[in-house]
């Protein structure tokens, strides 16, 4: 009798062990995505941040003396000062959703977005 | 004791195993599937109370740890060649880390090696030296770039063009110090443009006096080709190389499903559709890649062979899929220069491959081959399908 009643018990905490899982399941599931992204120099990756933690700053990254500053601002980044002839890098401005990456190709810096199919959607961009 | 303690790690084990490689989705619908077998195997085995909340222990830990991992194990590297930043990633699905590491350290070396190759600006380039005597022997590498990119000009009736290079440097498209050139300079660079001026005889290279050549249209496409066989040959079969905006897949993706190629809007920053594909690769050609602005006008780089202008056939961006890099790469700069129609001739002449167009009064043209795994975002409408006739 006892012995049944310990089962019972047991029964009782595994099914409570189950609806808690489920529910962390359900929770992890629902929570707010990652929005990882690397920022890159040179090939080298400087930075690996993600957005959706950050709070406002601004990175400045350096290649041979020129730079790039870098602001994160409300969960997005943008290049905003760049000493490049073309500025093609600011002009990109925000990294959204859907596009994988800002590129400044004379100071070879890439801000792009870590690749994973649950965060973009897509597996890249061509 | 001892024993039941091994016995339940090497689960936990397992379970973790399994998590690892399928969606978060997947991952926790296998945990709850344990879960309930090993709540089973409570109810109808009769070992002792302590033993069974070791395990049920065991269980809860996998359970909240799984969720933890990533979605797919990979090895990915970066590398700047090309004027671009290049990824390549392998999954190790199939072929485990070790091979999947040293695939990745592979491709990344023989980008290095093509890179040197291939870099006009590097004085000991094939192509440097090509441009600077005239004549020269080179790699076997750049005797078949340079015979590809003949081939594909003559298909092309001129579109695709590898000497362009001056006229190219003029506009100031190869050092970002933009210019509009005058009619005259252009009539006098346009001289030196044509692939008849370029002679392959073996492995040597020779360019009548004034032309340049340069690899730029293709040099990534074939790049994706050389990388994909390296990715194969070492036993990957996933993997993903983003060679800056050519896209090039070995496989299907781990688990199973085709990869997903955003499309980029040629208007703006997103993408306008994708195009779900594996083992091939998906090249788009458009104005946004480089270009200036000079008086209202929008000057591009990817310039017409017959001008020496910026193509203007109402294309503004051209995207060829297809089993082939090197082939979708010299077409989509052929098809941005060619226009609407003669894509199409093309295409129905030759197939092989499938194409998205976008023109500029914001229309999108498929061909019928990529129909049903196109899918518009309704930034451009639904898409002009066109068929064989």
């Amino acid at each position: 009798m006892n012995k049944k009643k310990a089962q019972t018990a047991l029964m009782i905490a595994a099914a409570a062990i189950f609806a808690a899982a489920a529910a962390v399941s359900v929770y992890q599931l629902r929570r707010t995505k990652p929005n990882t992204v690397k920022i890159i120099s040179d090939g080298k990756v400087l930075y690996t941040l993600d957005l959706s933690r950050e709070s406002d700053r601004e990175i400045i990254v350096e290649y041979e003396g020129r730079r790039n500053v870098i602001v994160i601002e409300n969960h997005d980044i943008y290049v905003r000062e760049a000493d490049c002839p073309d500025h093609t890098c600011i002009k990109m401005g925000k990294l959204s959703q859907s596009s994988t990456q800002i590129v400044c190709l004379p100071n070879k810096l890439m801000i792009r977005r870590a690749y994973s199919s649950e965060e973009s959607g897509t597996d890249g961009t061509a | 004791m001892t024993v039941l303690k091994a016995n339940c790690q090497k689960r936990r084990k397992t379970v973790r195993m399994s998590c690892i490689g399928k969606d978060r989705t997947n991952g926790a619908l296998c945990k709850l599937t344990v879960l309930l077998i090993y709540s089973i195997q409570l109810k109808t085995d009769g070992d002792s109370l302590l033993k069974k909340t070791i395990c049920l222990i065991a269980v809860a830990a996998v359970l909240t740890s799984c969720g933890n991992y990533s979605a797919d194990e990979q090895v990915s590297q970066t590398i700047f060649a090309m004027d671009t930043y290049m990824t390549v990633t392998a999954y190790t699905d199939g072929c485990g880390t070790e091979k999947a590491s040293a695939a990745v350290s592979e491709c990344l070396d023989e980008i290095a090696r093509l890179d040197k190759l291939w870099n006009v600006n590097d004085a000991q380039s094939d192509f440097a030296r090509i441009n600077g005597g005239g004549k020269a022997t080179v790699s076997a590498d750049t005797a078949e770039l340079i015979s590809f990119a003949l081939d594909m000009n003559e298909k092309t009736g001129g579109a695709l063009d590898i000497t362009l290079l001056p006229v190219l440097r003029e506009w100031g498209f190869t050092t970002g110090e933009y210019r509009v050139p005058d009619d005259d300079t252009l009539a006098a660079l346009r001289e030196n443009i044509g692939s008849d001026k370029v002679t392959l005889s073996g492995n040597t290279v020779s360019v009548q006096k004034g032309t340049m050549i340069t690899p730029g249209a293709v040099a990534k496409g074939i790049t994706g080709d050389i990388v994909s066989e390296i990715m194969r040959k070492n036993g990957v079969s996933s993997a993903m190389i983003d060679l800056g905006g050519n896209i090039q897949t070995v496989g299907k993706k781990p688990g199973g499903s085709y990869w997903k190629i955003g499309l980029k809007d040629p208007r703006g920053q997103g993408i306008f559709g994708t195009v779900e594909i594996s083992d091939m690769a998906v090249v788009t050609s458009g104005g946004y890649e480089r270009y200036f602005e000079q008086d209202g006008a929008a000057y591009w780089h990817i310039l017409d062979p017959k001008t020496g202008r910026p193509a203007q056939s109402g294309i503004i961006s051209a995207t060829v899929i297809g089993g082939e890099g090197s082939l979708c790469d010299a077409l989509s700069t052929a098809f941005f220069v060619m226009g609407e129609q003669q894509t199409e001739d093309y295409w129905r002449r030759s197939g092989g491959f499938d194409f998205v167009l976008v023109t500029d009064d914001d229309r999108v043209i498929i061909s019928e081959g990529i129909k049903d795994r196109y899918t518009s975002n309704g930034l451009y409408g639904e898409p002009e399908v066109i068929c064989f006739e």
